[in-house]
């Protein structure tokens, strides 16, 4: 086992995979990703909900065969030395992947089995794992009767059995409550600190990822579109700062937005999205409309802009600025907010 | 293989947390054989399995010595025949009770399986089958499906048997009235027609291979007629629950597909062989172990022997398991659903358990239906089975059933592996 140049634990080389799909035509779930991951970081894999993250992971972690390129781990390739390479990663899936009528105890001791341990060596790591997890007092319950967050700890434990050097977690935090996703996002960080595990995270929500990532790679419609540590990131975008305006359902005319860009300093750009909500009949109950708009030193700009749009005859309702972040570097890049 | 038991051995765990576990490996396939088994005649005939007699009604409209002649025939091709109401003795081996035998009481004797079959022997019988004519004997049996069949053989064994000492007597009393010099009167005839036929039958009698020649068309000499009820349904039933215990797998397979369990197990360092290795082995242990049950209630309740081959019975019992194991994964390549498994899986084993003899013997089925049968892994299974139990079959008679039902596997395994995905 071996590290690549600069301590790089995983090297991924242009892995694509194409599925069929229902009309029987390719469909290019990803499209060629390749990226670096460093011994002892948490690099995460951002990206809306059908982006490509999962089937990389999964084709990272051997589960699905890459229809192009590889993916070495500690220097072994996956597709071609894929047991040596499964036994550096540890995997923690997006949905619960335990057996529910054993208890937590039963569920680690067989999973550590798949990875050779036996004996008193299995009894003192599963006894481990059950500490770290915070589950000794829960051990001998079925996993059916678990809480959501419970359930979610002995998926993280499995991971951890055999102390991977790379932890592949696949959104982990989904489906949970906050109280359950901040114990999961400790966990992250005391692995990296206390274990100096390299952890592969995988998420659509900017704000974990922004809050554990050393680095962090963007991914769209099955590409990586953006990477680099958070300053990186939003070095990319110039710093901007996001100012929404509430407008409702008043129509936003294209002249009224160019007046706007126009009419202040340092604005770049403005967009306006009306979203209709719907009521249980489907029906357009109310509209939400909002003004983005990218400019420099937001708050210095907030006043002439609010003048500016009374000018323009916009009735603004409300008002907030955010400071430039993932979410502000992925609209940037897609010109799409990264829940849409 | 370390790792082939684990999950094995997880899997096993797994199924016997199933509440209703023990309820659908013993209680069910236990009393389906005993009530399958009592359907097909064993309350009766197997109540007395050390010495069973086969009661069948005669009705002899002849009264001749040769339909006398063709009855001790038949009572010598099976030793248990009781040809009521010429064998009724002190006991009432015939269960006449006392009433007077005429064609009436026979009916409801047939009809209420006192008697198994009832032969009705015609006036004339004696006199036509001398003159070589086409003689007719009425064979009628009970509803009773398993026993007719060895009844309706030694039948037509013994009147073939007649026939051919009747054809010998007219051959030779000719052949010697046309040697040249050899004048014999009416009472010398007489004598040498005696002579030749009883010489005729005493050979024919001699040839005890001759009833067992047209029974082994089918498996050999049939050692345990009597139990044919229990001996039918225990193997039957134990096939069709080895099924019903192995196919579940193909909804395992959805369920931990579903729950991401298996997805799980394929990032771990195990080879795709090892967990479908140790996915399969826990079925089929689960299928022996059904067979085990089974077997085990038939012999110490039911009183059913099994042969004198117990390494046959072991590998018929093997074989037919791994191919039901390997149907199994066949099948869960072909099946997208929990629910589509669970209609599939119970729709096959209750199409192959009586396609194959699981119910009833494929004996009394039509021909064609009997090919069909054999479709059915359980076909070649019961073929095994019938063959040890009823015929003392050993290895070398049950290897073919056995060679089909492995090749049978064989082909499954490989459509199932070839195609098995986890994606």
């Amino acid at each position: 086992m071996q590290n690549g140049k600069n301590g790089t634990l995983v090297e991924v080389r242009d892995l694509a995979k194409t599925f069929k799909g229902k009309n029987g035509k390719d469909v290019a779930a990803v499209k060629g990703v390749s990226l670096d991951i460093r011994q002892g970081e948490i690099f995460s894999l951002l990206g809306p909900n059908g982006a490509g993250k999962t089937t990389t992971i999964s084709m990272i972690s051997g589960l699905l065969a890459p229809t192009r390129g590889d993916a070495r781990i500690g220097g072994y390739s996956i597709t071609r030395q894929g047991i040596d390479a499964k036994k550096l990663i540890g995997v923690v899936p997006q949905e619960i992947a335990l057996y529910p009528t054993l208890t937590a105890r039963q569920n680690l001791e067989f999973f550590g089995r798949m990875y050779s341990m036996g004996g008193a060596e299995l009894t003192k790591r599963v006894d481990e794992v059950l500490d770290f997890i915070d589950l000794t007092d829960r051990q001998h319950d079925k996993i059916e009767t678990f809480s959501g967050g419970m359930k979610r700890r002995v998926n993280i434990g499995v991971g951890l059995l055999h102390k991977p050097r790379l932890l592949y977690m696949d959104e982990p935090t989904v489906g949970i409550d906050p109280q359950n996703r901040r114990r999961v996002l400790d966990t992250v960080k005391r692995l990296q600190s206390e274990q100096g595990m390299t952890v592969l995270y995988t998420s659509h929500l900017m704000e974990e990822v922004q809050e554990i990532s050393d680095r962090i790679a963007i991914i769209d419609h099955g590409q990586i579109i953006a990477g680099g540590t958070l300053g990186e990131l939003i070095q990319q975008i110039g710093e901007e700062d996001r100012i929404f305006l509430k407008v409702g359902a008043a129509a936003i005319s294209e002249a009224q937005l160019a007046q706007l860009r126009r009419s202040v300093e340092g604005v770049t750009k403005a967009t306006h999205d009306r979203r209709e909500i719907k009521g249980e009949d489907d029906a357009v109950v109310d509209v939400d409309g909002v003004i983005t708009v990218l400019a420099k030193r937001g708050r210095k700009a907030l006043p002439p802009l609010l003048q500016a749009a009374e000018e323009a005859d916009i009735t603004v309702l409300s008002v907030e600025v955010r400071e430039p972040d993932l979410e502000a570097v992925f609209l940037h890049l897609t010109g799409r907010a990264l829940r849409d | 293989m370390r790792k082939i038991w684990a999950i094995a051995r997880n899997d096993l765990r797994i199924i016997f947390r199933e509440k209703d576990i023990w309820i659908n490996l013993i209680v069910i396939p236990v009393i389906l054989s005993f009530v399958i088994g009592y359907a097909n005649g064993a309350g009766r005939v197997a109540s007395a399995p050390e010495a069973p007699d086969v009661i069948i009604d005669v009705i002899d409209g002849d009264g001749s010595a040769t339909s006398q002649e063709f009855l001790a025939a038949l009572r010598a091709a099976n030793p248990n025949f009781v040809l009521c109401p010429a064998d009724n003795d002190d006991g009432d081996r015939c269960e006449l009770g006392g009433a007077a035998f005429d064609a009436a009481l026979a009916e409801t004797r047939l009809r209420d399986q006192t008697a198994l079959a009832l032969l009705d022997i015609p006036a004339g019988f004696g006199t036509d089958l001398a003159a070589g004519q086409n003689v007719e004997i009425i064979y009628r049996s009970n509803e009773n499906a398993t026993a007719p069949s060895f009844i309706l053989q030694a039948v037509q064994v013994s009147v073939q048997r007649l026939g051919a000492s009747i054809v010998a007597e007219r051959v030779g009393t000719a052949a010697a009235l046309t040697a040249p010099g050899l004048t014999l009167d009416e009472g010398e005839q007489a004598a040498l027609k005696s002579d030749i036929r009883s010489r005729a039958s005493d050979l024919l009698a001699a040839q005890s291979s001759y009833v067992n020649e047209v029974v082994s068309e089918t498996a050999g000499t049939q050692t345990n007629p009597g139990s044919g009820g229990f001996s039918q349904s225990t193997p039957g039933m134990a096939s069709m629950y080895v099924m019903f215990a192995v196919f579940p797998a193909a909804v395992a397979f959805m369920t931990e597909r579903q729950q991401g369990t298996l997805q799980r197990l394929v990032t771990m360092p195990i080879t795709r062989w090892q967990l479908l290795g140790g996915k399969l082995l826990a079925r089929f242990l689960l299928g022996m172990l059904q067979y085990s049950i089974v077997f085990a209630f038939g012999y110490l309740v039911l009183g059913v022997r099994f042969g004198n081959d117990p390494l046959a019975l072991l590998l018929t019992m093997i074989v037919f398991t791994l191919c039901i194991t390997a149907l199994t994964l066949a099948l869960a390549t072909l099946l997208r659903s929990e629910a589509q498994a669970s209609a599939v899986t119970l729709l096959l084993t209750l199409t192959l358990a009586p396609l194959g003899g699981a119910w009833w013997p494929l004996e009394i089925v039509p021909d064609w239906m009997r090919t069909l049968g054999h479709v059915s892994p359980v076909a070649w299974a019961m073929d095994s089975y019938t063959s040890l139990i009823f015929y003392n079959g050993s290895l070398a008679t049950v290897l073919p059933y056995i060679g089909v039902l492995a090749g049978m596997a064989a082909v499954c395994f490989a459509f199932g592996v070839a195609r098995f995905r986890i994606e």
